[in-house]
């Protein structure tokens, strides 16, 4: 492609002076000249000739004119040079005010500079002459890595006839290395060769800062990335800008997806007006700025399928105008099912505990054989009085009576044979358990019946206990009778002996070691007699068969359920040792 | 009429025992309803049923005790039978403080069970027929003159005819009139019938 050399650009002049005024100037001189110089050829003209005369005569005629001219281009080239001068002067202040180097290459390998501004040194630490006596070629110190990319972006910007700018490194005189920034265009040909011309300036301070910020950047992506929470952004009006991979995941939908959708379609829509309230709160209570603060909705998958979230709020303001969202989302399904689990195992154990005070069990079972026997009896005894007194019609309400006995006898039957399979069932269900977290357990179900009794539990737990194989439904069911009888025994004690009782755990050479040690009456010799025999009791409201009950557990267990009186008559310590090893039987 | 025949109301919550307690007692043929609750009772209760009672002290829903509560509540006057389970002794001791009738032990002897049906049968109605018979003297009562009214309470207190007279300030032969007089309103024959409607009358106002 071929191009003129463009005339560098200089600023406009001072108003050239008038063409009318220069030639006013010339004609005037060439007058002056003329009235100098014609008299003394008039007296030389005296003794002249015709033809001399004549001469004199065409001198005369153009030499006004003449010397106008000539004055005229004289003043004009004199003008020219001097406007030369000052727009030159001009320039260098310009270029040397710069903030980096101007200059004017050949667009060829290395690119040798024709001329370079003052700002070279400062920007690279070579000497202007050096490099426009290219005794130094810029690309001698472009870095190595940098010269490729440039070159291809200046060739290609001149094959289309365009601007370029790129940024690269150089290494200066004194071996730093610095970013700079670059910017010209081919300005022209030159003996087959493009000219560019362009500025070129340092910009490593910014690289660096761009470069910090950029490592921040993708730091704080890293961490966003790697976060278990949801986080997304939004603009002011709720369409999400960015999300982190846990948010893709949590909602199942991959990035794209979710930017440029409103947030609300993570949401049930039963929910949105609950959320568009809150977010409005939350907002205007600047909540958000409290730590922890956040609340519970349910977010809805791609799928539709619902499930529990913890959503937090936080407003990015900037520019005190532009407002983003940033959203943290946790997932809480993992928590709440964990937290159902614990609320199911609590239900079960209160349940237990309900049926335990294992007599209360008893009495359940005797309820439920109870109402059969009751309508047996009555059924039987209907069954009498017809044949006694209504033979007439008997036979027919007889037979009925008869039959509805023989299904109240089967249902006394089955209640006999759910009895067992629950029993068996208990018995199968065995796991390995820490027994000092099984007496925790223990713990918090009686501390509330110890508060109201104003009875202290306290808990002396041995460190060095291995797991045990065992039913921890069961042996909390034993514990909590224990400790149940013991705290009746220090009522009635009077809590003479004080209001603490003791649940202990150690390690024996055969198994770990429960103890419930009570400071109430202790067992005197009469009722150690009959202690185990079911139905027999010392309390007011007492089936009598607690202890029995456990001692079959612990049995069950492996173990034996013994008790000892405590020194100074200061109580009873009942207590088992449970097996490191041992099959659990079906009960005794 | 309803109120006129006594029946065995029984409340349990067991179709069984209900079943057959209602069959027991129609062998013995004691008029009797059956109901699932004591809900389903009270639903159904119009202040005007007489009898009593057979009621389970362990339901769901309004338990025995309960029921007993809200009746006395309702100032109606119904003996109840409970029936009890194994270890509901406290229970039972609760009902019987709250005037309970009577309470039976599961499974029940159907001999002690007609017994207490009949013995709570017939107390209610003893309580009935006494609270109707106060009802007709204090109707009676209305019948007489002031006069009359003033012997009759001087007469009743024990009081002879010729002070009555003299308190009164009129003869012993018109204070012998008034009496004959009361008698024959109050529809009664001896003197000692005539106290007791007085004392009733005084029972009543206390």
């Amino acid at each position: 492609m071929h191009h003129e050399i463009r005339k560098p650009y200089i600023f406009p002049a001072r108003k050239n002076p008038s063409v009318f005024l220069l030639a006013l100037i010339s004609v005037l001189t060439g007058c002056i000249v003329a009235l100098i110089i014609l008299p003394y050829e008039f007296q030389l003209n005296q003794d002249a000739d015709t033809f001399v005369e004549m001469v004199m005569q065409v001198l005369r005629l153009f030499l006004i004119p003449l010397v106008a001219v000539l004055m005229y281009f004289f003043l004009k080239e004199k003008y020219r040079v001097r406007q030369i001068h000052i727009n030159a002067d001009r320039l260098e202040t310009l270029l040397k005010n710069l903030p980096g180097m101007a200059y004017r290459c050949f667009n060829r390998k290395n690119w040798p500079m024709d001329f370079v501004s003052e700002g070279c040194k400062a920007l690279c630490g070579y000497d202007r002459s050096e490099l426009e006596e290219q005794r130094v070629l810029w690309g001698s110190f472009t870095h190595p890595d940098e010269i490729e990319p440039v070159e291809r972006s200046i060739l290609e910007a001149v094959a289309n006839d365009e601007p370029f700018e790129v940024e690269y490194r150089i290494i200066t005189r004194d071996g730093d290395i610095k970013w700079v920034w670059e910017r010209g265009c081919a300005v022209g040909v030159m003996n087959g060769e493009t000219i560019l011309e362009g500025l070129i300036t340092d910009i490593n301070d910014r690289k660096l800062a761009e470069q910090a910020l950029m490592q921040a950047e993708s730091y704080a992506k890293a961490v966003v990335d790697a976060a278990v929470e949801a986080v997304i952004t939004t603009d002011d009006r709720g369409y999400i800008e960015t999300s982190n991979r846990a948010a893709q995941k949590m909602f199942d939908y991959s990035g794209d997806m979710l930017t440029g959708r409103n947030i609300l379609v993570l949401l049930p829509e039963t929910y949105h007006e609950d959320y568009e309230e809150f977010v409005t709160h939350y907002l205007s209570t600047n909540e958000s700025q409290m730590v922890g603060m956040g609340h519970e909705f349910t977010g809805k998958r791609r799928d539709n399928s619902e499930f529990p979230i913890h959503l937090s709020i936080s407003k990015v303001q900037y520019e005190s105008e532009c407002k983003k969202y940033v959203f943290l989302v946790r997932d809480l399904s993992a928590q709440r099912a964990a937290e159902k689990e614990v609320r199911e195992q609590r239900e079960q154990l209160a349940h237990v505990d309900r049926l335990n005070t294992l007599g209360e069990m008893a009495s359940v079972i005797a309820h439920e054989i109870n109402q059969p026997l009751t309508a047996i009896s009555m059924y039987a005894q209907s069954s009498l009085h017809l044949l006694d007194n209504d033979r007439i019609s008997g036979p027919q309400k007889l037979r009925d009576a008869l039959e509805k006995l023989i299904v109240q006898a089967r249902r006394a039957g089955s209640v006999i044979e759910r009895v067992q399979q629950m029993s068996r069932q208990q018995s199968c269900h065995s796991e390995k358990v820490d027994c000092n977290a099984l007496i925790k357990d223990v713990h918090k179900l009686a501390e509330v019946e110890a508060h109201i009794r104003d009875i202290v539990i306290t808990l002396k737990l041995s460190r060095l206990l291995p797991t045990i194989e065992c039913d921890p439904v069961q042996i909390q069911q034993v514990i909590l009778n224990l400790l149940r009888n013991g705290m009746e025994s220090m009522k009635k004690a009077g809590f003479r002996n004080g209001n603490r009782i003791i649940l202990r755990t150690s390690r024996t050479a055969t198994g770990v070691k429960i103890s419930v040690i009570d400071s109430g009456n202790g067992i005197n010799d009469k009722t150690m007699e009959q202690i185990y025999k079911p139905f027999s009791t010392t309390k007011d409201t007492g089936m009598g068969m607690g202890l029995s009950i456990s001692r079959s557990i612990i049995r069950a267990h492996g173990g034996q359920l013994e008790y000892i009186n405590n020194s100074n008559n200061c109580g009873v310590t009942f207590y088992f040792t449970l097996p490191f090893r041992q099959q659990i039987s079906n009960g005794s | 009429m309803s109120n006129s025949e006594q029946k065995v109301f029984i409340i349990d919550d067991d179709d069984a025992v209900r079943d057959s307690m209602s069959m027991l007692l129609e062998t013995m043929g004691l008029p009797h309803q059956c109901y699932i609750s004591a809900d389903d009772f009270l639903d159904n209760y119009d202040g005007n049923q007489r009898g009593c009672l057979v009621l389970d002290i362990r339901m769901s829903g309004i338990n025995g005790l309960e029921l007993q509560q809200r009746l006395k509540d309702m100032n109606a006057f119904l003996p109840i039978i409970f029936i009890t389970g194994h270890g509901d002794v406290p229970m039972a001791v609760e009902a019987m403080r709250q005037g309970a009738m009577d309470f039976l032990r599961k499974p029940i002897r159907e001999q002690d069970l007609l017994e207490r049906i009949q013995e709570a049968l017939d107390y209610e109605k003893g309580i009935r027929d006494e609270l109707r018979e106060r009802e007709e003297s204090k109707r009676k009562l209305l019948t007489l003159t002031t006069r009359e009214r003033d012997i009759f309470e001087r007469v009743a207190d024990g009081h002879a005819n010729k002070v009555i007279a003299l308190e009164l300030g009129i003869s012993e032969r018109t204070v012998e009139v008034h009496r004959s007089q009361v008698m024959r309103k109050l529809e009664v024959r001896s003197l000692a019938q005539l106290v007791r409607i007085r004392l009733e009358m005084k029972n009543a106002i206390d």
